[in-house]
């Protein structure tokens, strides 16, 4: 008898998913230069401040980080799951389309300038990003569209084209930029995670659980998006109408998660792989669980970069390279063994 | 006119120039028909037409009395239901999940199927023999039983309507009849009407109720099988000689190339009867 999704059983695979990462957040949180403890964190912040140190870090500081990387994580898993349906590519990860070149060349750009002006208590440069990133999606879009309302081809082309016109500028200002500002550009292309402010953090995570949720409505329609244009009217699928909600929430959650946190790589390719390979192509689960592994995989990989070289950091974009091929190359083995669990 | 196809002055054309021109015909319920013509002459044009894919240049398309573009996509995929040339997906969705997504035309907000169409499912499953590799993903599938999937599919739509663009091409004799018999019973048990194109002409006088022969040069002929398909008429649309024989009621024709063994036998002996 043939398996379907019910609603209720993709309901308690998401509740253990997100219990597994409440606890991986939680425990990401205490580990550290400084040791917390979690029986001092649950007494409170006490009545003087600073009177607990344990609480202090671990609310004030790490609890904010560790969600900003869990968001991240999530928006570039989601991004990831829904480009590679709707260019009917295994290989799209969330910057095919031009989102890193233009978010790269915005930040370039604001380091450049010497804008000293803070937005919302945050830095300007994520601003520069967010505007580059949408920019340049947007334009992406434009030249797809010239050929054509549903060349799934010619946007692909051209996601790679303006990638590598963008990226040519940025190579250019930045060999006629003066050292300091090279090293603060190269830090930020290489993705990071670092302590927002709170406003920041919740307008942000607001966005990034809409964009998810938007992106959640359409993911049966975009299981048959994978078919082809013919093949997706035929059952019944508005593919542009599909298409444009799901290119507009991608990149708009993309964009967000780039401002955040630089170039982060990886994430956004080999968890909607390595999610796919255990759990099927179903977009109506591989979405969310993509989203909720997504985070998981990010808070230890920026937990990682924050302790293994301590005091110091490591930029998590050098993190989840370095373990996210292998892990990905383990996982591709195992599936082509059948190994039970996996199924 | 009454049928559930209805087609009027039919007109369409690339840049290159027009395929199709004054098209008239119409399908009535519960038949099968047959799209027969060389490479070319519109035949997946006219299905592309008829599924609401490509819009006409002149004329126009009803289907169930309703002109096709007053239809919504959604709409129309509950009217008409297409099976085309075998694809295998990008991603590795199994034969269960590939035939249920046939129900997304009814499906809410966020496409979870009710017992009423896991039902549906499970019936096209069984119909048509796929049961038994519903866990298994489609590109492990033989082409044969990847085009049943197809057609399971298809019957999960639960549409009047039912178009196919050569349903048995890549398959072998086996599959070809198999294929057929499906397509039949599911005219004959389910009343489906059935629009088929195919560049096997034997097969459709088998099978088929009436046929369309499309022409290079847009001229046409619509009628009975046996009415369509004649030496004279295959000879003048396909460019080929054929041998004809005779099973039952239908007639058979066998081409006969230039340089194939035998060639002269359309001189040398008499057609078969039964």
């Amino acid at each position: 008898m043939a398996e379907f999704l019910t609603a209720k059983e993709l309901a308690i695979k998401v509740v253990i998913c997100l219990a597994v990462l409440a606890v991986i957040m939680c425990l990401c949180a205490m580990v550290g230069t400084q040791k917390v403890s979690l029986a001092k964190v649950f007494a409170g912040p006490g009545e003087v401040p600073g009177q607990n140190t344990d609480y202090e870090i671990f609310v004030g500081v790490r609890l904010p980080r560790v969600i900003l990387a869990a968001l991240v994580g999530a928006a570039l898993a989601c991004s990831g799951v829904v480009l590679q349906a709707i260019l009917r590519n295994p290989l799209a990860d969330p910057y095919i389309l031009g989102i890193s070149s233009g978010a790269g060349l915005g930040a370039t750009i604001a380091v450049l300038s010497g804008v000293t002006w803070s937005f919302w208590g945050g830095s300007p440069i994520a601003l520069f990003a967010f505007a580059g990133a949408l920019t340049t999606v947007w334009l992406v879009w434009c030249i797809g569209r010239l050929t054509g309302k549903s060349q799934v081809t010619t946007l692909l082309l051209a996601g790679v084209v303006v990638n590598a016109f963008f990226s040519a500028v940025i190579m250019f200002l930045i060999s006629i930029a003066k050292s300091e500002q090279i090293s603060w550009t190269v830090f930020w292309l290489m993705g990071n995670i670092t302590e927002k402010d709170l406003p920041v953090l919740w307008v942000s995570a607001g966005c990034i659980l809409t964009g998810i949720f938007g992106l959640f409505s359409i993911c049966h329609r975009l299981n048959i998006l994978t078919f082809g244009e013919e093949e997706a009217k035929g059952l019944g699928v508005d593919t542009e109408k599909t298409r444009v909600v799901a290119f507009g929430f991608a990149a708009f959650i993309t964009a967000i998660a780039v401002s955040l946190s630089g170039l982060i790589g990886f994430v956004g390719l080999i968890i909607p792989h390595g999610v796919r390979l255990v759990f099927g192509p179903d977009h109506r689960q591989l979405l969310p669980v993509s989203a909720i592994i997504g985070s998981a995989f990010l808070v230890v990989a920026d937990t990682i970069a924050r302790i293994i070289v301590a005091p110091a950091q490591l930029p998590v974009g050098v993190i989840t390279a370095i373990a996210g091929g292998p892990f990905f190359l383990v996982l591709l083995a195992r599936y082509n063994r059948k190994i039970s669990w996996l199924k | 006119m009454n049928g559930i196809i209805e087609v009027e002055n039919l007109s369409f054309g690339y840049r290159a120039g027009e395929i199709l021109k004054d098209l008239n015909f119409e399908v009535m319920p519960g038949k099968f028909v047959g799209i027969a013509g060389p490479n070319g002459a519109g035949k997946t044009t006219l299905l592309n037409l008829l599924c609401g894919l490509l819009r006409p240049k002149a004329g126009s398309i009803k289907i169930d009395s309703a002109r096709i573009e007053s239809y919504s996509v959604k709409k129309l995929a509950q009217k008409v239901a297409v099976v085309r040339q075998e694809f295998v997906p990008v991603f590795d969705f199994t034969v269960a999940e590939m035939v249920s997504m046939a129900r997304t035309p009814y499906l809410g907000t966020f496409g979870f199927e009710s017992k009423a169409d896991k039902k549906f499912v499970a019936e096209a499953l069984e119909m048509t023999d796929t049961a038994q590799f519903a866990s298994r993903p489609l590109a492990q599938l033989s082409g044969g039983e990847r085009q049943r999937v197809f057609i399971a599919r298809a019957l999960a739509q639960n549409t009047p309507i039912l178009l196919l663009d050569e349903p048995t091409s890549f398959l072998d004799l086996k599959h070809q009849v198999g294929i057929y018999d499906l397509l039949k019973r599911m005219q004959q048990e389910y009343g489906k009407t059935i629009v088929a194109v195919t560049h096997d002409i034997n097969l459709t006088i088998q099978y088929a109720d009436e046929a369309l022969l499309l022409g290079a040069d847009s001229n046409y002929h619509i009628g009975k099988t046996n009415d369509v398909f004649s030496q004279q008429q295959i000879e003048k649309v396909f460019g080929v000689r054929t041998f004809t024989g005779k099973v039952g009621q239908e007639n058979f024709f066998l081409p006969l190339g230039k340089f194939a063994k035998d060639n002269q036998i359309i001189t040398r002996k008499p057609p078969i009867s039964q």
